[in-house]
């Protein structure tokens, strides 16, 4: 697990305490995530302790790199449909996310 | 299908970024219609980079100087959607064909399909990455993406961080963590100066950050995830040195190690792409007034050149005026020298050389020099409150010359000269310091038996007057102790100046300052009582072992003071300045262990027995 935490005060930007936030809930691999309504599937993993988005084809933990969908290290599976950008889509209530294997598995 | 898709515009932008928003500006203004331009960007939130700046942009007032960049991309934002300009987020243009454009709407899973007369890309850049032993590992991060995570999103993805490259962003990542409330170990350049501006280096020098030269990361320690990294000492070819690696045990790697442009739509359009080092790599051909070899598509901000904001702001007016021009026939060549002559101005400067020479290869000519080089000498009349700059080198700023209300300060007929400031005018106000982007003036007055040091201050916590504090030098190296004397808090912008007081001789010396952290040393180990505890009754002039036991209960416990006394008399001693051999020894009470009940039942039994 990473050591992420939420910034709840800063010196500079505005930032809510999380009694003033509101949140969604999504699955990652079967686990309940709890997700702010801003965040996009890495934020909101990441700030979850959860690194790891996925495994390369050659099985090598994968996680995020960019933030800005130019790298796609960060490619997850949404409800059965891989390679979704996980650092520029944002969460949703009841999404299913899972990591991604390589490519991903055909859906057809 | 949801809505009408446009099959047709008069401009579409490609990139909502600073360039991108400018040239759109220019556009919808000078049509005087915002609906006949399109920007399409693929974030979820518009402005490019800016959302995630949080230090306040360098340049002049006229190119949002002094604010924060965050702050710089809503205004824009705000200004080009006030011209009706429409924006497309979520929107990826993915293929420019013979025939037509062909854009991807994420949020609606569809794609589009149009045709534009002019298109403006300004597409931006990528980040580098660099080759290491497990580079993949997650925990190894862009600088970008450490950004966009803690000041978009808010998460810090990690406690303790490296940062690998010492350029402007490595610098300013740097510094935003330490304002997230991270630690930064440190920050590793392979060559052998650092490549940003010398005021953002000294930002995070001074709050301890080690800078470490002809060093490069060579591996990421981790199985599943970053838990270190190695780093070496390179030689001038940028190889490692056998024997020099050290260890960081850190969480995060962060990658701050250059950008490259997004030429791909560029090239997709039939535009040149050429190898420009100095420009940042491959980059696409363009003019001076930002078009192409294709006379429909114009380029701006990073696209074209590995720069910066302001001249990304600047390209961006220059290629939209100059598609105004031509869409509607009206003159605005007026606008456009202007917007020329203000590049000019920016690129005079010894940060802008890279960017003037790989420009002659598309024989566009810069001119360089006409700024100030020398610095100023004359610290002032000690004794009155007063301004000090630090701002050694030459970087295109100024808005502590046009803030300062007594016209006290001035950079020269160049933007990029070093500023002066003259004493005669300075009333030690303290605006510049709070203007300062660099962070990078302090006040000083010398006073009869101490000194003032007023510095700028963007962290938390807010000291308290009166707080005594470690005084922290240039480096980041403890100097001494002194006193909060007093805060000027600025509620607006957030950089607030807080006044310390410094012995005489250390005024500029001192340039920031750490709390100083209570540990607890304890000396009753069965009560839990501390040397602050002993301390503090000591001070109130309570000076008796025996009152001290009484009220702390030290010496009290299980042990009967056995740890404890004589620890406790020395810190009388030492406090007092009494001799320990004339301090009372106070009393020593029975029972000296401590003796069940049971062993006094048994006593009596045993001696009945006898009976």
């Amino acid at each position: 697990m990473g050591k992420a935490l939420r910034i709840y005060q800063h010196p500079i930007i505005e930032v809510s305490i999380p009694a003033e936030k509101e949140y969604v809930k999504f699955l990652f691999e079967d686990k309940v995530i709890q997700a702010t309504v801003e965040d996009t599937i890495a934020s909101a993993l990441i700030a979850n302790g959860f690194d790891i988005f996925g495994l390369t084809e050659h099985n090598h933990p994968r996680g995020f790199f960019c933030a800005i969908g130019k790298c796609s290290a960060c490619l997850v599976e949404v409800d059965g449909i891989p390679n979704v950008r996980a650092c520029i889509t944002p969460v949703r209530e009841g999404m299913n996310v899972r990591k991604q294997a390589g490519r991903g598995k055909p859906v057809w | 299908m949801v809505g009408k898709a446009i099959d047709h515009v008069r401009v579409l932008v490609v990139g909502a970024g600073p360039a991108g928003l400018t040239g759109a500006l220019a556009i919808a203004e000078t049509l005087g219609k915002g609906s006949d331009v399109l920007i399409v960007d693929e974030g979820i939130e518009p402005g490019g980079q800016l959302p995630k700046q949080t230090h306040k942009f360098f340049g002049h007032e006229g190119f949002f100087a002094s604010v924060r960049g965050f702050e710089i991309g809503k205004k824009l934002v705000k200004r080009v959607m006030d011209l009706g300009v429409i924006m497309k987020l979520q929107t990826t243009v993915t293929g420019i064909y013979e025939d037509g454009i062909v854009l991807y709407d994420r949020s609606k899973n569809i794609v589009e399909h149009l045709q534009a007369d002019y298109i403006l890309l300004a597409t931006g850049a990528t980040e580098k990455f660099i080759a290491f032993k497990n580079n993949t590992l997650p925990g190894v991060y862009g600088a970008g993406a450490v950004q966009t995570l803690m000041n978009q999103y808010k998460v810090l993805p990690g406690r303790s961080f490296l940062i690998v490259g010492a350029g402007n962003i490595g610098l300013i990542v740097a510094y935003q963590l330490i304002q997230a409330g991270a630690t930064v170990k440190a920050i590793v350049e392979g060559s052998s100066k650092i490549g940003g501006y010398m005021v953002h280096a000294n930002k995070v020098k001074r709050l301890g950050v080690p800078i470490l030269l002809n060093h490069t990361i060579i591996e990421a320690i981790g199985e599943e995830r970053v838990e270190g990294a190695v780093v070496a000492q390179v030689e001038k070819n940028f190889k490692p040195i056998y024997g020099t690696e050290k260890e960081f045990v850190v969480d995060v790697i962060c990658l701050a190690v250059g950008l490259q442009p997004n030429v791909d739509l560029a090239a997709q359009a039939g535009v040149k792409i050429i190898y420009v080092p100095e420009l940042g790599g491959y980059v696409p051909f363009r003019d001076g007034n930002m078009k192409t070899n294709i006379d429909n598509v114009y380029i701006a901000g990073d696209l074209s050149s590995i720069e910066e904001a302001t001249t990304a702001m600047i390209e961006g007016y220059i290629a939209g005026y100059n598609i105004a021009q031509k869409l509607s026939g009206k003159d605005v060549s007026e606008k456009i020298e202007k917007m020329k002559r203000e590049l000019i101005e920016f690129r005079k400067g010894p940060f802008s050389q890279k960017v003037r020479s790989g420009l002659e290869r598309f024989g566009i000519y810069f001119p360089s020099g006409g700024y100030r080089e020398q610095l100023q000498i004359d610290t002032g009349p000690k004794g009155k409150l007063r301004a000090i700059i630090e701002c050694p080198q030459a970087i295109p700023c100024n808005p502590c010359e046009t803030s300062c209300p007594s016209g006290a300060i001035n950079v020269g007929d160049n933007i990029n000269g070093i500023p002066h400031i003259d004493y005669n005018k300075c009333t030690g106000c303290g605006i510049c310091v709070i203007k300062c982007p660099g962070l990078a003036i302090f006040l000083v007055q010398e006073k009869e038996d101490y000194s003032l040091v007023g510095i700028p201050y963007e962290l938390l916590p807010i000291p308290e007057k009166g707080q005594h504090v470690n005084l922290l030098d240039k480096e980041g190296k403890i100097v001494g102790k002194g006193m909060v004397e007093n805060i000027i808090l600025n509620k607006k912008d957030r950089t607030h100046i807080v006044y310390l007081r410094v012995p005489t001789g250390l005024e500029n010396v001192v340039r920031s300052f750490s709390f100083i952290e209570h540990f607890k040393e304890f000396i009753c180990r069965c009560e839990e009582i501390t040397k602050d505890d002993i301390e503090k009754l000591i001070e109130l002039g309570i000076m008796d072992y025996e009152e001290i036991r009484r009220m702390l209960r030290i010496g009290m416990g299980p042990c009967g003071g056995k740890t404890c006394r004589n620890l406790t008399l020395q810190i009388i001693s030492e406090k007092t300045g009494i001799p320990i051999s004339e301090i009372e020894l106070g009393a020593f009470r029975p029972p000296t262990v401590p003796l069940p009940f049971e062993a006094i039942l048994n006593y009596h039994n045993s001696k009945n027995k006898k009976e």
